[in-house]
């Protein structure tokens, strides 16, 4: 049977960088019992950093459509190998299993959302309007709202 | 395993009957495996009933049709083809064929279709066109 | 030859692509000379619909003047201008002999396909996915039409492009979901979803005898249009207000609608808040194919004893389907893509004796090229697009 494209379209993709993104900043590290320590700083960096560049990216939840999405995609990969190896280069995780393995979690949530993100086509509107009026030869609003309705009423015994 | 296929063909039993075992139509997978096919009157004005039950398993064994049905080139569905096939030249004359499956309907193509624009001058010999 | 290939979700690209052969005796070719972007369309263009591939050409709208026949073809000869229905139907099935030309038995050599997801295989259709055949579409130059001796309309008056083309399907779709409401004179008919589909859904009701007809949608420019040209009494914009139920019942005086007419199908963009993104999410993550809404609210505000015509196409399966209002106020849930074939020439001919201008909906024509740009205004409702006509 043919396989179906990937479910996560870049609407959806959008919705959840904003949740995670967010959660990261704000109640997550509480709720992962390292409030205080340096995983809760670099989880909030992390979240900051992934809502900052979220915003500027040209995806249909983007403010300042500048990063293209698909950069956005290639930066969200990059950047969740960064924070996993992050424990590891600094040493911090011989202080426990609490000052790694989020950032591992994190991690592999990410690639994994990564895997199920169609990168293909984009979800917001991409037509260049200008150009459909220049070529087109009708005229929508004129033939909206000017001249005569369309249909005469007929008695219903001329049904079929 | 489910080893039975049928399909109703809009033609009288005497007419469906001969042309099954006419050799222009024949159908060479069913009659390879030696299946039992029963003919029976469709009720109201629907046409005759083929149905067709498979015989024992084939080279590959139990577990050689297991794994053909899976892909979905089990024996059923081959019989199913060519029952769709018989159909098809009964009533309509022609085999219907599409540019994503220029044989028709074919087993093999369910996973490995065409995309749907037209064939190249090279692609129509292979297709029978 | 150009043509509009599937190129991925939400793309399409206009491709070089081999000319279309006779592959049977009982095919034609037709030059195209104008062709439409339908709503339908746009469910392959999300991506909601599997068995996409790409490279697939689109399109099932289309009309031309015929340039090569098959031995099995005596009803046409080069030169004839037709205007191609878009289920394919064979003529010959039980199903066809009965005017259910769009469950024709014969016509999908991918019907192993199709019964896995539908229990059967039903006809096949152009330019609509493998999982109806696979047959290429009708938005390029050229295209190959099976059973030829059976689908192609004539037309022998002079009447422009623009009157006959919505012949191919939006037209009959409309006024199939009006002829299922056995509308008799003097009946209240709702229709959701004022699109192309909806538009004629409402002016057939008008022909039909209908004394008021109500249209449902969210984009004002869409209820003007239902309004000034396609003959609706009332209109609702459920954008201001999404609680449609309760306005029908307002608007019938507490009975609600006689028949309503679902002509949004599974991309339907309303619905109260909670439910509406729930159900945005499930689709968007494939837990479930199809939006109800309109289905739901359809059932819901239909008066007891009423019709609910369903002609809007959905695909695989929706939540949440209200069965307890539906059997308990013994509702007739009536649906199907179009016979086409059977209303050709009962409309073509009010069409020609003016009782109808279907070039009504009709706000963009485009040359061929243009076809990526007009999909995306047509799917984000640009420019008060309402249907959009391409001219290979």
């Amino acid at each position: 049977m043919p396989v179906p494209p990937r479910p996560v379209d870049a609407t959806l993709h959008g919705v959840v960088d904003y949740t995670a993104g967010t959660a990261l900043m704000t109640f997550l590290p509480r709720l992962l019992g390292v409030r205080g320590t340096r995983t809760a700083r670099q989880m909030r960096a992390a979240g900051a950093a992934h809502v900052g560049y979220s915003t500027l990216t040209d995806y249909p939840l983007g403010i300042a459509k500048v990063i293209p999405y698909q950069a956005h995609l290639a930066i969200d990969a990059v950047g969740a190998v960064a924070v996993a190896a992050l424990p590891f280069l600094t040493g911090q995780w011989r202080e426990g299993r609490r000052q790694w393995l989020p950032h591992v979690a994190l991690a592999l949530f990410e690639l994994g959302s990564l895997a199920m993100t169609d990168p293909t086509g984009r979800g917001d509107y991409h037509g260049d309007v200008e150009a459909v009026r220049v070529a087109n030869t009708e005229d929508p609003h004129r033939k909206i709202h000017d001249g005569p309705p369309a249909v005469a009423p007929v008695a219903p015994a001329a049904a079929i | 395993m489910n080893r039975k296929a049928a399909i109703t063909v809009n033609r009288s039993l005497d007419e469906v009957q001969r042309l099954w075992r006419s050799s222009d139509w024949s159908p060479d997978h069913i009659d390879d495996d030696k299946a039992t096919v029963t003919f029976a009157v469709a009720p109201g004005d629907r046409g005759t009933e083929i149905h067709v039950e498979l015989a024992s398993p084939g080279p590959g064994g139990k577990v050689g049709e297991v794994v053909e049905t899976v892909v979905g080139a089990g024996p059923v569905a081959k019989a199913k083809d060519e029952l769709r096939h018989f159909k098809q030249l009964v009533e309509t004359g022609e085999i219907a064929r599409s540019d994503a499956a220029p044989e028709g309907e074919r087993v093999g193509r369910k996973l490995k279709q065409r995309p749907a624009q037209p064939l190249a001058e090279h692609e129509l010999e292979k297709a029978g066109a | 030859m150009r043509a509009n290939v599937w190129s991925g979700r939400n793309t399409v690209q206009v491709e070089e692509v081999p000319d279309p052969q006779i592959l049977n005796d009982r095919d034609a070719i037709v030059k195209i000379t104008s062709t439409a972007i339908c709503g339908s369309d746009l469910h392959l263009y999300d991506g909601y619909v599997p068995t996409m591939k790409r490279g697939d050409i689109l399109g099932h709208e289309f009309m031309g003047e015929v340039v090569d026949t098959g031995r099995g073809v005596e009803n046409l000869a080069v030169g004839d201008r037709v205007v191609v229905p878009f289920p394919i139907a064979c003529g010959n099935c039980w199903s066809c002999r009965h005017e259910l030309y769009s469950v024709c038995e014969n016509s999908n050599p991918n019907a192993g396909m199709a019964e896995k997801m539908f229990g059967h295989s039903t006809a096949g259709i152009f330019g609509y996915s493998h999982l109806t055949g696979g047959y290429a579409g009708g938005q390029a130059e050229y295209a190959r039409v099976p059973y030829a001796d059976v689908g192609p309309f004539k037309i022998e008056d002079d009447l422009s492009d623009e009157q006959v083309l919505l012949l191919s399907d939006v037209f009959p779709t409309g006024f199939f979901g009006a002829d299922l409401c056995d509308i008799r004179g003097g009946e209240v008919i709702a229709v959701f979803g004022a699109g192309p589909v909806g538009q004629f859904a409402i002016a057939s009701a008008v022909m039909l005898g209908a004394e008021r007809v109500i249209a449902i949608d969210q984009y004002d420019y869409r209820l003007q249009m239902a309004l000034k040209k396609a003959g609706a009494t009332d209109a609702i914009d459920f954008s201001r207000d999404p609680d449609v139920v309760e306005q029908l019942k307002e608007l019938t005086g507490g009975r609600g609608p006689d028949a309503v007419i679902d002509a949004a199908g599974m991309e339907a963009t309303h619905g109260h808040g909670a439910l509406h993104a729930v159900d945005r999410v499930k689709q968007a993550t494939r837990m479930e194919s199809d939006r109800g809404h309109a289905l739901r609210d359809a059932i819901l505000a239909c008066r007891p004893g009423g019709i609910v015509s369903v002609v809007g196409v959905y695909g695989g399966l929706i939540d949440k389907f209200p069965s307890g209002a539906f059997m308990n106020k013994g509702l007739q849930l009536r649906a199907g893509q179009c016979h086409v074939h059977k209303y050709l020439r009962p409309l073509y001919e009010r069409i020609r004796d003016g009782q109808i201008d279907p070039s009504f909906v009709i706000t963009h024509s485009l040359e061929l090229g243009e076809a990526p740009n007009g999909y995306e205004t047509f799917k984000h409702k640009q420019d008060e697009c309402v249907k959009v006509v391409l001219k290979p």
